[in-house]
């Protein structure tokens, strides 16, 4: 491709396959980072990452610093993290508590809710300085739904309920509705990881059903030797478990009608201890309607575009770095007002497939950059997505499923990447709306 | 139980067999109730309520080495080729003739296809006699990049 000509996306993703310069190509990355992550919708955090007034994490919009900070008034903001003044970063820390940001360079000090409270000899600047005009630029567009706080560089774009749709909103309500406090605790650390390739690798891998069985056997069949239980079973051609495609490049994964979550709340009424508890204090938080609900429908598994991910025990937030570097930070989740023990083995259970050091998340990495390695050759320069294709189910209200082993997910994920890319349909603000309003 | 000279054997040992992936002969190294512990964003976090990079007892251990020799996990295939260097061994005085603590350093050199990483950390082992055996029973892996980015831990450390 020649540098600085026009990218034409429409021939790069098909109905059936994908050119690699899609994952290869500086100047698609480029493209990218600018209509994807500078001027849509973008998962920042989750205000379980910060409980308490002060709390702030430093984040990344694309590649714009941002602050996410939760105030002494108790609200959560999203304020780019650069000083008023000339531009210093004023918070250099990853995370911690504060009441105060101040600039290393000249002093000026910022509340944690943006407003600039001290300058230092503001004696030269006269009676036109207006301290109040000049807190921390707070980011164009914030919002929020159960906790999960995205953020927009650009004005422009649709609201967030519109962008993530009533089925990723359900999953998010399941997602928390999973606690009797009928929210997420994301305290309990993280892991960092990355590896030497594409961004959308992960995104797509995150909801792949046809890795499972062959990538991941070494850890499962350790499971199913332990367990006695077949571990993999959701995962082969023949389950009966789904992948939907929920609209604007949202996947989930259904697996309620392999009868996982049946299972799960038969063993959690039939074991004393810290199951048959939990399984009560839901009822009793939620109804018994809603709590079987919520447990048959089971743990999500959610890719949401452009960046985050909802897997049963964690928030999954991928970070692009460059064309072929990618971070993943994965957050566990725990649940709130459960028995300890019922977070701490799901902490345990976390860890022993994720991570840097755990044994399943890591064979995806390397496999991310295996398929790098791969696309260096040319002479063939597509990559198939057709599995399943045609055998799609579309229900009344647009969501698409197949078989969970189909690659409808990376149908779902790369379409829209193209419609947002060719600036087709996407996540700015559509003409009809801008009319309306 | 070991004097200053048989405790630094002890963990040369372990060094090399970890550095030649002897994972059987590795796991031999612990105590019938054992515990592995790489703690993650910190050095002293509560397991309870924070993940680790590794919090295994001798299950997870046992899975860990069989994963390991399975030929199927691949971010070990090819495993990395590893040197690391043992230092600054010293003796607890909170050791007891059945129980030794010993801290130690490590630094380690991991190279795995064109990339040279260097993993660098503080170890704490509590060793215990089994059998009339030196065996680990506790050993904790303070790294000193626990809360950074880490491409791949899935070699022993
Ligand atoms: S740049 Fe921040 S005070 Fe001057
Ligand atoms: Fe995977």
């Amino acid at each position: 491709m020649t540098a600085g000509a026009p990218i034409r996306y429409a021939d790069l993703v098909l109905d059936d396959r994908v050119h690699d310069s899609v994952y290869t190509d500086p100047q698609i990355f480029e493209e990218e980072i600018d209509r994807i992550f500078h001027h849509g919708w973008v998962f920042v955090g989750h205000e379980g990452e910060v409980p308490e007034p002060g709390d702030y994490r430093s984040r990344e919009l694309g590649r714009q610093p941002v602050i996410f900070a939760r105030g002494d008034d108790g609200v959560v903001r999203v304020l780019m993290n650069r000083c008023t003044h000339r531009g210093a970063m004023v918070c250099p820390y990853e995370r911690g508590n504060s009441r105060f940001f101040t600039c290393a360079y000249h002093g000026w000090t910022f509340r944690n809710s943006g407003g600039l409270v001290g300058v230092p000899h503001p004696e030269q600047y006269g009676d036109s300085f207006d301290r109040d005009a000049l807190g921390l630029r707070p980011v164009p567009r914030c919002d929020s739904y159960r906790g999960f706080v995205f953020a927009s560089l650009s004005v422009d774009v649709v609201p967030l309920v519109e962008h993530l749709g009533p089925r990723v909103l359900a999953e998010m309500d399941i997602a928390g509705d999973l606690s009797p406090g009928g929210r997420l605790e994301v305290t309990a650390g993280v892991h960092k990881f990355g590896y030497g390739g594409n961004w959308k690798l992960q995104l797509e891998n995150s909801v792949d059903g046809y890795h499972i069985t062959h990538l991941h056997r070494s850890y499962f069949r350790i499971q199913e030797e332990r367990s006695g239980r077949d571990a993999m079973r959701f995962a082969t051609a023949a389950s009966p478990a789904l992948v939907h495609s929920l609209g604007n490049g949202h996947v989930s994964w259904d697996l309620s009608p392999a009868g996982f979550g049946g299972a799960a709340i038969e063993r959690l009424r039939n074991t004393p201890g810290w199951p048959r508890d939990y399984y009560d204090l839901l009822v009793s938080a939620h109804g018994q309607a809603r709590a079987d609900e919520v447990l048959s429908h089971g743990a999500g598994h959610v890719a949401i575009f452009p960046n985050l991910v909802i897997i049963a025990s964690q928030l999954r937030m991928i970070r692009p770095v460059a064309v072929d570097r990618t971070e993943v930070f994965i957050y566990p989740t725990l649940l709130s007002d459960v028995p300890p023990e019922m977070n701490e083995e799901r902490l345990r259970r976390h860890e022993s497939f994720y991570g840097p050091a755990g044994g399943g998340a890591t064979d995806d990495l390397e496999v991310f950059e295996r398929v790098t390695a791969g696309l260096r050759a040319k002479v063939d320069p597509w990559i198939r997505i057709d599995r399943g294709l045609g055998r799609e189910v579309v229900a009344d209200d647009g969501t698409v499923s197949a078989q969970i082993t189909s690659e409808l997910s990376n149908r779902a994920i790369l379409g829209h990447w193209r419609r947002v890319m060719s600036g087709e349909a996407s996540v700015r603000l559509s003409p009809r709306r801008s009319t309306e309003e | 139980m070991l004097d200053h000279h048989g405790v630094e054997q002890f963990l040369y040992r372990e060094a090399r067999l970890m550095d030649t992936h002897a994972y059987d002969t590795w796991l031999e190294l612990w105590a019938r109730t054992a515990h592995y512990w790489i703690p993650c964003n910190g050095d002293d976090i509560d397991v309870t309520r924070h993940v680790s990079l590794v919090n295994e007892d001798r299950p997870g251990l046992e899975d860990r080495v069989q994963r390991l020799k399975s030929g199927a996990h691949y971010a070990q295939d090819p495993p990395s080729r590893l040197s690391r260097v043992v230092s600054n061994v010293e003796l607890d005085q909170d050791s007891s003739p059945d129980a030794l603590v010993v801290h130690s350093t490590f630094n380690l050199s991991a190279h795995r296809r064109r990339r040279l990483d260097v993993v660098a950390g503080r170890v704490t082992h509590r060793l215990v006699l089994e059998d009339g055996q030196v065996r680990i029973a506790t050993k904790k892996v303070v790294l000193v990049d626990n809360d950074d980015t880490i491409m791949n831990l899935t070699y022993l450390v």
